[in-house]
């Protein structure tokens, strides 16, 4: 990749005339954008510094910044930075990086370079200029080729006759864009369509730049509200959002493993041989952060051996022959007493129930019910911003009464002082329906936020709905919040209401290959090639991609044969993306839309040459592994694996 | 950066008309503007008439290694079609026409400029990369682009209220140099020599 370079330093004698009359600098450099990402140090910075030396002027220090333009980031990056003592502050960048620090710094800033034009840079085509964005593209008339771009005259109705030996006049080591049209158009028989098109005309008006600012007005408020970063992936939906939960048929068998929540796996309680009954224990907690397990059938206990598992390879499991029966277990029975129930007994009865986060990450409710610090807002996370999955949507119509008693149990047991419901603005109707039905609630509110992923990530969302920011390392209870996932709260209630333990829950099944998506009410341990089969399988033409969870942050299923566990939110079958992982060019993407506001491309860089200590400084262990920067990344770097793997050392470096 | 529009829907009609048709989206700039919506909701009806042989959901493909990986998924669709119609900006639609010279690639956007280079997040500020930067005569606001007029040795003197006569939503580059200045102290420098804005520093980089 050859070198790309946006700005110079200003000629020595400009310079020295500006330096005459300042002393005391300050020097910020930016770090180019737009390069090959190998060299870090930027010759400009010790250039002018010489300069400043050789005119006796004392240099304060300086600074050198990646994305100097991004003003949030360089804000932060700024504070603290400029020492007491500097009085003027010189900006080696482009033009945007000089503006954003004269605007953010309260000392007089001066421009050490000029900015080079390249207007025809746009995503790969860095050293090409290829598109002049009049906002009327010819291409459909020149077979592809630019006209305006390639023709130095920028003709659009044919050539001016100049060209020389098939050279421009203009310029004659340059090909006469007009006859590589013709013979684009020769080769495609279309020499007659294009002779018969009428005259074109440039209209320049159509650049309208007041329209442009007004857009990115716009464009900038959508993208800062709430919190930094996030992408809009398409969201999909509409293949299930509007189909109505239906039972999955009870399964044969099922499997059960015994590590379906974070922490320790649970202890079997049974043995091979042995009758179990709906909602009996089977596993309990091996340790403090570990989770009780339940069989979601009654019939007998086939075998407790390792099995296949989405996220952790192999796991032991207890595997159950159901009898078709549904017993139920004495154990469960209602709590007709919900009301006078005290936060102990409710903390008790969620434990005693299995409950785990079923969002994905599996944390025990139970101990994220009894937080640390005082906690005063409880968040239900009915956002939802993976795309293509509507397990949660579903559970919020059609069980809208029972997620508000959940969360009536979740403030009592916390001691909170309200609940907010949150949901994206992409599902008007929950937001109607709950708002309705927590009208007469004083201490519950609905709050409609704008769709954004990764909203639904738990510090996100308490930054978007309160505005408090989780510290680094830190978790919700800290700024007195506790974060919970809908489907969660739901079980909440059934193990109070029902005396039910969570051994079934609400999968979204769908996927642009799949024959018919739907959600479905699926027990713990049901296989889940055979939820893929009930639901017509894989369609189409083509290598597919099945992933357990949405296509995000889910996990990449090799093989199907696995079972549907209590993280479980979906089953995504998709179309294979064939990339091939291209160099960094440093286009800031990942930057901008990392949440925890990280800087990605470090992390790539650093991985490949396995730098753990530079990914440490880089703050890896912050990354939530949202998968944003992977997402945007223009390289189709896989940065999230990268990253997993930098963690693994870090964690190993203590 | 650039951005884009969707052609009228006349126009993008009368391309598709009665050919078979392979259609390419690109995603790689939707963070800042793509019209999905619109854009999915005309190829179903497009392809509700029969005439699609395949669509391609992509991003990036003015990365020409990439490009040419995933259209390789798709030989037999693209082969069906008479016309392949790219969702993009300009370069993509170059991108895709380079690389099936045979076919008729149609571009069904129209292509916008955006200020800002870096990321996903148009900038508030613009630089129209004059290769003279005169911010240092200016508080570090740009009197090229600040200004309707890109004076660049003060104001034109038809502002109303602070507000350029040009169009009069904008506050005058000028009176916001004058305020930057004073705040600073230095007002000074607008007693600096007569600048002559030089065209031919317009420099590009090849």
């Amino acid at each position: 990749m050859e070198n790309y370079t946006k700005f110079r330093l200003k000629k020595v004698d400009e310079l020295t005339s500006v330096l005459a009359d300042k002393d005391n600098l300050f020097i910020i450099a930016c770090n180019k954008c737009f390069k090959e990402f190998e060299t870090v140090d930027e010759p400009e910075c010790g250039e002018f510094e010489k300069i400043a030396g050789e005119n006796k002027k004392t240099v304060v220090g300086s600074a050198r910044i990646d994305f100097l333009c991004n003003k949030i980031q360089t804000e932060k990056k700024l504070k603290d930075l400029i020492p007491q003592d500097t009085e003027n502050i010189f900006v080696i960048s482009c033009g945007l990086g000089i503006q954003t620090v004269a605007d953010l710094a309260e000392k007089p800033v001066y421009a050490a370079s000029n900015s080079l034009n390249y207007r025809g840079f746009h995503g790969m085509a860095l050293t090409q200029k290829k598109c002049d964005a009049c906002a009327q593209c010819f291409l459909n008339i020149t077979g592809g080729i630019c006209p305006v771009v390639d023709c130095s005259k920028s003709l659009v109705n044919g050539q001016c006759g100049g060209a020389k030996d098939g050279k421009c006049e203009v310029d004659s080591s340059k090909d006469c864009a007009w006859e590589k049209i013709y013979r684009r158009l020769e080769k495609q028989g279309r020499l007659e369509e294009f002779l018969n098109q009428p005259v074109q005309l440039r209209d320049y008006s159509k650049v309208n730049y007041k329209v442009i600012h007004d857009y990115v007005k716009s464009v900038r408020e959508n993208r800062l509200d709430g919190y930094y970063g996030g992408v809009h992936p398409s969201e999909r939906k509409e293949f299930t959002e509007h189909l109505a939960l239906k039972r999955f048929p009870d399964p044969k068998e099922v499997v059960i493993p015994l590590s379906m929540h974070a922490g320790a796996p649970a202890n079997p309680t049974v043995q091979v041989g042995d009758t179990v009954k709906v909602g009996q224990v089977i596993g309990e907690p091996a340790a403090f952060i570990s989770g009780f397990v339940h069989s979601s059938v009654s019939g007998t206990v086939t075998a407790i051996e390792n099995r296949p598992h989405a996220t952790r390879g192999e796991c032991l499991s207890v595997i159950i022959r159901s009898d078709g029966k549904n017993t139920l277990h004495e154990s469960v029975q209602p709590r007709e007493d919900a009301d006078s129930l005290t936060p102990d007994e409710i903390v008790e009865i969620i434990k005693n129930a299995g409950i785990v986060g079923m969002g994905g990450a599996g944390f025990p409710t139970a101990v994220k019910l009894k937080p640390a610090k005082p906690v005063d807002t409880i968040l239900l996370n009915g956002c939802e911003c993976e795309p293509l999955l509507t397990a949660d949507h579903r559970v919020l119509l059609e069980y809208a009464d029972d997620v508000i008693f959940g969360l009536r149990m979740i403030i009592k047991a916390v001691g909170a002082k309200k609940g907010v419901i949150v949901i994206e603005d992409n599902k008007p109707d929950a937001i109607a329906l709950m708002q309705e039905k927590t009208a007469g609630c004083s201490n519950m509110e609905v709050v409609a936020a704008k769709t954004k992923y990764p909203q639904g990530a738990e510090k996100m969302l308490i930054k978007r709905v309160t505005g408090r920011q989780v510290p680094r390392g830190g978790l919700p209870a800290d700024v007195g919040c506790v974060v919970s996932n809908i489907s969660t709260t739901k079980a909440i209630a059934d193990a109070i209401q029902k005396g039910m333990p969570l051994i079934e829950r609400v999968v979204t099944v769908t996927g642009e290959r799949l024959k018919n998506p739907g959600n479905y009410i699926v027990k713990i341990g049901t296989n889940t090639k055979d939820l893929i089969d009930y639901c017509g399988g894989v369609t189409g033409d083509g290598e597919v991609t099945v992933k357990a969870g949405g296509p995000m942050m889910g996990f990449v299923l090799s093989d199907t044969n696995v079972p549907i566990m209590k993280g479980s939110n979906g089953i995504i079958v998709v179309d294979t993306d064939h990339t091939k992982e291209q160099p960094c060019i440093k286009c800031g993407r990942c930057m901008d839309v990392c949440p925890m506001e990280l800087s990605p491309l470090y992390f790539a860089k650093f991985a490949d040459e396995k730098n753990w200590q530079g990914m440490k400084e880089k703050n890896v262990m912050d990354c939530i592994e949202c998968r944003c920067c992977e997402y945007i990344c223009s390289s189709k770097i896989p940065l999230v694996d990268k990253i997993k793997a930098g963690k693994n050392e870090v964690r190993g470096m203590k | 950066m650039l951005i884009t529009e969707l052609k009228s829907r006349e126009t993008i009609e009368s391309l598709a008309d009665g050919q078979k048709v392979f259609i390419i989206n690109c995603l790689g700039c939707k963070e800042v503007h793509f019209p999905e919506k619109e854009a999915v909701s005309l190829q179903k009806e497009l392809a509700a008439k029969g005439e699609v042989t395949g669509i391609l959901t992509t991003d990036y493909i003015c990365n020409p290694e990439n490009l040419e990986l995933r259209l390789s998924k798709h030989k037999k669709a693209l082969e069906e079609a008479d016309v392949i119609l790219v969702f993009s900006c300009g370069v993509g639609v170059q991108t895709v026409a380079g690389y099936l010279e045979e076919k008729k690639v149609y571009a069904a956007c129209d292509t916008y400029p955006l200020p800002g280079f870096q990321g996903v997040t148009p900038l508030e500020y613009q630089c129209d990369q004059c290769g003279e930067c005169y911010l240092n005569l200016t508080g570090g606001i740009c009197p090229i682009t600040a200004c309707s007029k890109s004076l660049v040795n003060g104001p034109c003197g038809g502002t109303k209220n602070g507000r350029c006569e040009v169009d009069s939503d904008m506050e005058c580059g000028w009176e916001r140099i004058y305020r930057r200045l004073e705040q600073l102290g230095r007002l000074d420098v607008l007693k600096s020599p007569v600048q002559v804005h030089n065209f031919a520093t317009d420099d590009e980089v090849s």
